[in-house]
């Protein structure tokens, strides 16, 4: 609505402001912005609740020996703000393993998954997980009976999938298919500090830190604000795929979730890919001394998959650096790497199947994962799992 | 310094604030000219970049003298002079590319510079100006209010109000007005323009990449109705803050948009869709054609019918005018073929009704929503070589049959005419409810309220999102 924003000079009362008014205007100013904000809150506390427990409680995250592991046979519950209320229940070996662990039936082929959060299916209901989906689909592309028992674990980067690998192998796999994402790589040496995933965004921008320090002095007053979060949620999921990649690229700093999406690696990222290396190499080398067949994967995180999808990035970047090197580091130490990051080029919009804030696949975006796995698995990759023709028909028609 | 970013809101501030300080001309003048320095500065860091653009205005002041002295005479030569210089600096396509700069150079600005020379110009040809010192000179053409996408102001008008004895008043009243302004450009330009452009990427997308039939139908029809809106919003936001900014140094520049959307045809639009550059067109384009060609060509039957020819060139070179590719040629044409055409169709209607029967039908309801609705969807239609270029135009057309692309198109015309037309009768009902001192909606109090929930949604959401502010669309031009 197009209003007057000028006036005739002033002549006489017009173009007096009455004494009331300079206090009542700026009360009307304050109220509203109040009013708004309140409201806003208390619909975001509704929407964007979080449960008062979490998975934290099923696990030892501080055991030097074992690194983070679960308590067996333990059941807790978690809501993140994006996600629904979620059951992570634990089986006697202290995993998310969706199957009672024991002796393999004949005939069956077993998987044993390995890696952190994203392979556990944190924030996804078991059913919609990885886990639960990918034995499904792999049995109907090979046409044979494939169980995956699941011993990823949150935390469960390269160390801790180390200091566990032996719970690995005594679960008589006949392949070991190791998920990793970009903070399995950054966080290769990860012993828990409470909290360390929770630093303030760092800036060197005035707003930024007068921002940081206004939220810290409300968080320490009055507990966390949660419509913050939940215009985030709402912002980045609107945003068009080139908003997102060009916001998300411009505010990280160079090291952290955007690092590793450079063309050229820096040297803390070099750093990071050196231990992860030597972590590798001691996981595959206890697969090849057991004659397990080892395999690996790269799930790309939310802005990796949005830039694949898009097609084109910003001029130093590159979504593809990472996933070449995690190929030569698995493959020179004797395993196998699957990519199905080009498969990301085919999909319409991505970025929509991770929770924006909290970075995880949700469930649709897990079950992406295990139909692209499930692809690359049953492609020829293993040759125990090598579709036949017949289910291959059947895929190409349900397609 | 992004144009409309918090920050470029917060340097006019405090330029208008420091120009407040003495209501003197020259104090005001020279604060002006410092924030017009400082701002371009912002603009590169390379002194060589600012090269370029110091010399075109070179070029102009000497045209200018040279009109002033010698008159009519040389104004021809001058005045293709600085055309010449233009296409040449903004790197024309139909120039040779031997010729051009091979150094990156700034020309943010030289398209409304390029209007402000000619009207200079032609105005002191014309014997209608006295002689202009070289600090009036640059201070009219840098004022940092409308150097990067206009208003474009006539010397007159910004003489009238900088150069005053006694500048115009600045109570209470206005200061709130303009402040309740520059939040309302802000809020369009950063939030609601951002919200639209995230809508017409995501429809770009779907329309080229595989998705299902009936999903690019959708996208098509989002694309066609979302861009015009983004457009306005974009541009429109960003001539709010200007000219908030500038009415708070004591200086009034002219309003750029009327309601567009509103018009019911295509001549119509274009006197409330940056106005402006039509005004400056119509008066230095048209009107000399028009008057050119009549005396000429003396036959009375073929007055109206020059008017439409004269439509055709003017329209056609607001189109070239807005860039160097031929997209923009094929943008001219259509825009000039849409007044041309909305001309001859008025003119046909008068013929077959008479006078009073066109103006009874040109107020009737159905038919001016209508008009609305077409207006928009030919606007959308001819905005495609507006952001778009051929290859891109060719996907998105390529991705629906052509009967579903009319299908798009009527489609777009009859939910835009329903909109649009239920928008105005809201507007109509809001601003029925009266007090005593007029409308409720456009009270003090009204205008507190909505300010301070749109600056409190733009702080939080451009906080949140930490991005850099959106380019305005019309800087590139």
């Amino acid at each position: 609505m197009n209003l007057p924003t000028d006036v005739k000079p002033a002549s006489g009362a017009e173009g007096k402001m009455a004494r009331r008014d300079w206090i009542l205007l700026p009360f009307l100013a304050l109220l509203t912005i109040t009013l708004i904000s309140v409201c806003a809150e208390l619909v975001a506390r509704r929407t964007f609740s979080e449960s008062a427990t979490s998975l934290e409680s099923c696990l030892v995250l501080t055991d030097p020996a074992s690194g983070v592991r679960g308590i067996p046979n333990s059941v807790c519950w978690e809501k993140s703000p994006e996600s629904p209320l979620v059951e992570y229940r634990l089986d006697g070996a202290g995993y998310r393993s969706g199957m009672e662990y024991g002796p393999k039936s004949p005939g069956t082929y077993r998987i044993v998954m390995i890696g952190s959060s994203l392979a556990m299916g944190e924030r996804v209901p078991f059913e919609g997980t990885l886990a639960a989906l990918l034995p499904v689909e792999l049995s109907r592309r090979s046409a044979r009976k494939i169980e995956l028992y699941n011993e990823a674990m949150a935390y469960g980067f390269a160390r801790n999938a180390a200091l566990r690998f032996q719970d690995a192998l005594r679960a008589q796999p006949d392949l070991i298919l190791w998920v990793l994402t970009p903070l399995d790589v950054e966080r290769a040496g990860f012993t828990y500090v409470k909290d360390s995933f929770n630093k303030p965004a760092a800036s060197d921008s005035p707003i930024a830190s007068l921002k940081n320090a206004i939220l810290k002095g409300i968080r320490e007053r009055g507990g966390s604000i949660v419509v913050g979060n939940a215009l985030r949620h709402w912002l980045y999921e609107f945003q068009s795929q080139r908003q997102y990649i060009r916001s998300f690229l411009l505010n990280r700093p160079d090291e952290g979730e955007a690092g590793f999406l450079k063309g050229q690696l820096s040297p803390q990222w070099q750093a990071h890919v050196s231990e992860f290396d030597s972590y590798a190499a001691d996981i595959e080398q206890q697969a090849k001394a057991a004659g397990v067949p080892f395999v690996a994967t790269f799930a790309p995180n939310r802005v990796q998959a949005a830039m694949i999808s898009l097609g084109e990035w910003p001029p130093g970047f590159d979504p593809y650096q990472l996933d070449r090197t995690l190929r030569s580091i698995v493959t020179s130490h004797g395993g196998t790497y699957i990519d199905i990051l080009p498969d990301f080029r085919t999909l319409l919009g991505p970025e929509h199947l991770y929770y924006p804030l909290d970075g995880h696949p949700d469930a649709q975006g897990q079950a992406v994962l295990a139909e692209l796995l499930a692809k690359q698995l049953a492609g020829g990759a293993i040759p125990e799992l090598k579709a036949s023709t017949s289910s291959m028909a059947g895929s190409s028609q349900r397609n | 310094m992004d144009s409309a970013s918090i920050q470029f809101v917060l340097f006019g501030l405090a330029t208008a604030l420091i120009s407040n300080v003495s209501r003197s001309r020259s104090w005001r003048s020279m604060v002006l000219f410092l924030a017009s320095i400082i701002f371009l500065a912002f603009l590169s860091h390379y002194p060589l970049a600012f090269v370029p653009l110091a010399g075109f205005l070179l070029l102009g002041y000497g045209g200018l003298l040279v009109v002033g002295r010698a008159g009519s005479r040389w104004l021809v030569a001058s005045v293709l002079t600085v055309i010449f210089a233009y296409a040449w600096l903004k790197k024309y396509t139909v120039l040779p590319e031997a010729i051009f700069l091979q150094f990156p150079y700034l020309t943010v600005g030289l398209s409304y510079i390029f209007f402000r020379v000619l009207h200079l110009i032609i105005d002191t040809g014309g014997g209608e100006r006295q002689h202009l010192g070289p600090g009036a000179y640059l201070l009219y053409m840098l004022n940092f209010t409308t150097l990067v996408s206009g208003p474009i102001q006539r010397y007159e008008d910004f003489s009238r109000d900088q150069f005053a004895a006694e500048p115009i008043e600045l109570g209470p009243r206005v200061v709130g007005l303009q402040l309740e302004r520059i939040v309302r450009g802000f809020f369009k330009v950063n939030i609601l323009a951002m919200l639209l452009h995230a809508l017409q990427e995501d429809a770009v997308a779907q329309l080229v990449q595989p998705s299902p039939p009936a999903l690019k139908v959708y996208a098509a029809v989002r694309l066609a109705v979302v861009y015009p809106f983004f457009l306005y919003a974009n541009f429109s936001g960003y001539i709010d803050i200007v000219i908030a900014m500038a009415r708070l140094m004591r200086l009034r520049l002219p309003e750029n948009f009327n309601r567009p959307f509103s018009a019911s045809s295509v001549l119509d639009f274009w006197n409330q869709w940056h106005m402006t550059l039509s005004n400056w067109l119509k008066t230095y384009v048209y009107n000399p054609l028009l008057i050119a060609l009549m005396r000429r060509i003396s036959a009375v039957e073929m007055e109206p019918l020059l008017g439409v020819f004269c439509f055709f060139v003017t329209f056609f070179l607001i189109g070239i005018w807005h860039g160097r590719t031929s997209e923009f040629i094929m943008f001219g044409f259509l825009t000039g073929s849409g007044m041309s055409i909305n001309k001859l169709w008025q003119l046909g209607l008068i013929r077959a009704k008479g006078r009073k029967g066109y103006r009874a039908l040109a107020m009737n309801p159905a038919y001016v929503s209508f008009g609305r609705g077409l207006n928009y969807a030919w606007f959308s239609f001819t905005l495609f070589w507006f952001w778009s270029d051929w290859a891109q135009i060719g996907r998105i057309y390529q991705a629906l049959p052509a009967f579903e692309w009319l299908g798009v198109w009527l489609t777009v015309c009859v939910a835009v005419t329903v909109v649009l037309a239920s928008w105005e009768r809201l507007r109509a009902a809001l601003l029925s409810i009266k007090s005593a001192q007029g409308p409720v909606l456009t009270s003090r109090y009204a205008r507190v309220i909505y300010a301070s929930a749109l600056a409190l949604t733009a702080f939080v959401v451009s906080i949140l999102l930490n991005q850099p502010a959106p380019d305005i669309v019309y800087k590139a031009f």
